[in-house]
């Protein structure tokens, strides 16, 4: 479904993100691992036509994702949740799930979308009327995903969903993430929470300095004497 | 280029400058110079608290203004010269550092805006206060002599230059500088950042009115309000872009290109000018950010690099594309 | 005496109704583009000059050639926005403040020195066959023409209002108002948001200019004044509340010719600027959104 091969990105001079190379395929997840500042984020925002490219190929459903403008992505079913949350605090719950919906792709389903978001997350129901600046960190997130779903996504994806998040939350949003998943729909994820990023994903790869180090399925990597000693014991 | 031909240079300059004021009778050439010079104190001036301590003031026109009336009333009504400047200087630096502990603790577009807004206030209520022309007398008028004005002026532009180079080396303006780049960051460091730039806004102010006060010396008749208008400060902040934001020789060689450049324009048209200028301005703003010294300084660079075998190639990066 | 304050505050109200339509579009231009537009007061007077040249060349009634010149300066706006706004978005936020404001202000002094090569610098004033009517309460008279201008700017207030908060576009304006990245990942075309602001931004200014050329004057010069009271205003009210804008107007307004009558009209302007240092003072991060940051 994604294909990225090769991805450099500079900021200015300084380079942070070095030959990456890696695919999601249909309805599966997939996580990028590593610590903070190994460039996880920069892959994504320059996926996402955000930061510029300096070499590289990217892929989605057959067609190249270099140089297109972000919004015509996120028309084409690709969506991401930024870290910090992808909601409008100045707009309403119910307001910024339907600027979720802005694509002519995902509008003509509005209704039938803002109902499942809000089987998935009857909190948002119960707060639709409410500044999403107000919210709470949990429904913050909870509001980033139901707003990411409105767009009607082929492919989800996430900038450390877990980050700030009380465990049991993080628990709800990763069963929310798999749930997701089994509805036909591809996540990417970047986590630094290793354990329960690879207790959800298919596959995984681990990112380091800018580059890719490892890569396998879940349960290959968590039984990888290299990662295990680099990540889990942390 | 190496300090010690910038300083022959220097030297060069200035003695042709002192030269040319006393050989030189063409009205027209003098009257050049010393809008020249002038231009490129103001400019310079604007240049300390802009450039250096990087608060963008659209106001400044005020302290033009201020030292110029100032001058101009005492003057006229008997005071001696040196005298008059004297008090429009004193005035002026109060003046300023009272305006400045409001102003100053603006951030970058409050303070723009905030300078803007005192502009305009002092130059309407100048107008309603003072709306009749000031003019020489016919005596004066008929001893009129360029000498006098150009060599206030040439003074007070190596007064501004000599300050803005001993500012630039001392360590008041490294704090200055540190303020602009980043005022928490400098606070952080032990940078007094109100401090700095309440030292920049004073020094700017004064060093504007002793231009403002060449002008009073020099101009036969104007509106006093004329003095204050925001032209003045366009023109100012026009010339350091073009120049070399935040360098000492910019301002200097971006006053020359404007009223060289503004001179030999068709003169019976004059808002042509102001277009063409402010379209000059607009692109430079836009396309060369560090004005016409930097793009020197990058033409030298290059054609020193064919000389010798480059050492490292910068990596070329466009600016990073937001949208 | 009281016949001189209560006129005061009638004219004061009024002009300050013009002082809120000024500066709608000012904030607009602000909120959404993060770019301060400081030749937004001579937008507004090239938009008196249409009124005034449809109105003496045509014989359009300045109402009924008030959509007209909306729509002139929407295209004016795109045109402005493409030649030169454009770029200075592209920037990262605080260039891009600074940048627009020394692009403007270069504007400022083209536009002014075009007007005054085509307009000439004479003050010019629509003279209709109702300019000189008014209604009078008591002592007070209100002329027909500034009420008109009052009406026009509250019932552009209210469009505007509407449209932020009802459209779908307008959503998308907040929207990208409050984090454009995020506008951008959410599927809104930053690009073309940024263009329909400034060109409505644009034709704003232009509206304020038609009532202004019809109430009170038009010439080359007037720009700068009026966009510092806009300023002002937009700093009174706080930037984001649409709402908020019309009554910074009409306060201010009031104010100032509160201060005229007091101090003299000398010093009218300087009320206006001690009123805006003390807002400023007591919210030195100013209103300009710092809060989402």
């Amino acid at each position: 479904m994604l294909t990225v091969e090769g991805l450099e990105v500079a900021y200015g001079d300084l380079q942070v993100v070095w030959d990456v190379s890696f695919e999601v395929p249909e309805k599966s997840i997939v996580a990028i691992l590593g610590p903070n500042g190994a460039g996880k984020t920069t892959t994504l925002l320059a996926l996402m036509g955000l930061l510029q490219v300096k070499a590289g190929l990217a892929t989605f459903k057959g067609g190249s994702l270099i140089g297109i403008p972000t919004h015509l992505m996120v028309e084409r079913g690709l969506v991401m949740i930024p870290e910090e949350r992808a909601s409008f605090a100045s707009l309403t719950v119910a307001e910024n799930l339907e600027l979720g919906a802005y694509t002519s792709r995902a509008r003509p389903s509005l209704k039938r979308t803002l109902d499942e978001v809000y089987a998935t997350f009857p909190r948002l129901a119960e707060r639709r009327s409410q500044r999403a600046g107000t919210l709470s960190g949990g429904e913050r997130q909870m509001l980033a995903i139901g707003k990411a779903l409105m767009a009607r996504p082929e492919l989800l994806i996430l900038d450390e969903p877990s980050l700030g998040l009380a465990p049991i939350v993080v628990e709800h949003i990763f069963e929310v993430i798999e749930e997701i998943r089994d509805r036909g729909v591809s996540v990417l994820m970047v986590e630094q929470h290793l354990e329960m990023a690879l207790g959800v994903a298919d596959h995984a790869y681990i990112l380091e300095m800018g580059s890719i180090v490892a890569d396998g399925t879940s349960s290959q990597l968590a039984a990888d004497q290299r990662v295990q000693e680099a990540y889990l014991s942390l | 280029m190496p300090r010690g031909v910038a300083i022959v240079a220097g030297f060069v300059l200035l003695g042709s400058l002192v030269s040319l004021g006393v050989t030189s009778d063409s009205q027209r050439v003098l009257t050049l110079a010393i809008q020249t010079m002038m231009l490129a104190a103001l400019a310079s001036s604007w240049n300390i608290l802009g450039g250096f301590a990087g608060q963008i003031s659209l106001g400044h026109a005020v302290f033009f203004g201020l030292g110029s009336l100032i001058t101009r009333e005492l003057w006229l009504s008997g005071t001696a010269l040196p005298l008059a400047v004297a008090a429009a200087l004193a005035v002026t630096a109060a003046a300023a550092a009272l305006v400045g502990v409001p102003m100053l603790r603006f951030r970058d577009i409050y303070f723009a805006i905030g300078t803007l807004a005192l502009g305009v206030a002092v130059f309407i209520t100048v107008g309603n206060l003072r709306p009749r022309i000031s003019s020489l007398s016919a005596e004066t008028l008929r001893n009129y002599d360029f000498t006098g004005p150009y060599f206030m002026t040439l003074g007070v532009l190596v007064v501004t230059v000599v300050v803005s180079l001993w500012l630039k080396r001392s360590k008041l303006g490294l704090g200055m500088m540190a303020v602009r780049e980043d005022e928490e960051a400098a606070g952080a460091t032990g940078v007094n950042a109100f401090f700095h730039k309440m030292i920049a806004f004073i020094l700017s102010a004064v060093l504007a009115a002793l231009a403002g006060a060449t002008f009073a010396y020099f101009s036969v008749s104007y509106f006093p309000n004329f003095a204050f208008s925001v032209i003045w400060t366009f023109e100012a902040i026009l010339v350091v872009f073009i120049g070399g934001v935040g360098t000492i020789v910019g301002p200097v060689i971006g006053s020359v290109f404007f009223i060289i450049g503004r001179d030999a324009l068709p003169t019976d048209i004059d808002e042509f000018q102001v277009v063409l200028f402010g379209l000059l301005f607009i692109v430079v703003v836009l396309l060369m950010p560090g004005g016409l010294t930097e793009a020197a300084q990058r033409f030298l660079a290059k054609v020193s690099k064919r000389r010798s075998p480059p050492t490292k190639e910068p990596t070329a990066t466009k600016g990073k594309e937001l949208v | 005496m009281t016949q001189l304050i209560l006129q005061s505050v009638v004219s004061g109200v009024l002009v300050g109704g013009m002082y809120g339509l000024v500066a709608l579009g000012l904030a607009l231009a602000f909120g959404v583009l993060k770019v301060l537009n400081v030749a937004h007061g001579e937008l507004l007077m090239l938009g008196g000059y249409a009124a005034f040249f449809a109105f003496t060349v045509w014989g359009l009634d300045p109402f009924v050639s008030l959509p007209l010149v909306f729509i002139a300066m929407f295209a004016f706006g795109v045109i402005l926005y493409f030649a030169l706004f454009r770029y200075v978005t592209r920037t990262e936020i605080h260039t891009r403040i600074k940048n627009s404001l020394l692009i403007s202000f270069g504007l400022v002094l083209v536009l002014q020195a075009l007007a005054v090569r085509f307009f000439t610098a004479d003050e010019r004033t629509i003279s209709t066959a109702y300019s000189s009517e008014a209604i009078t309460i008591g002592l007070v008279r209100i002329p027909v023409v500034r009420l008109a201008g009052l009406i026009v700017a509250v019932v552009a207030a209210l469009l505007l209002e509407w449209l932020l908060s009802r459209t779908r576009f307008g959503r998308a304006l907040r929207a990208t108002s409050e984090d454009w990245t995020r506008a951008a990942l959410t599927g809104v075309d930053v690009r073309r948001v940024y263009l329909i602001a400034f060109a409505i931004s644009a034709a704003l200014a232009a509206i304020a200019g038609s009532m202004i050329s019809l109430g009170y004057s038009v010439s080359p010069s007037i720009g700068l004044g009026w966009t510092l009271k806009a300023l002002i205003v937009v700093v009174l009210a706080g930037l984001g509340s649409m709402r908020g804008i019309i009554a910074a107007g009409l306060f201010l307004g009031l104010m100032e010719s509160l201060a005229a009558v007091w101090l003299g009209g000398q010093y009218r302007e300087v009320a206006a600027l001690v009123l805006f240092l003390v807002v400023l003072s007591f919210r030195p991060q100013g209103f300009f959104g710092r809060a989402h940051a």
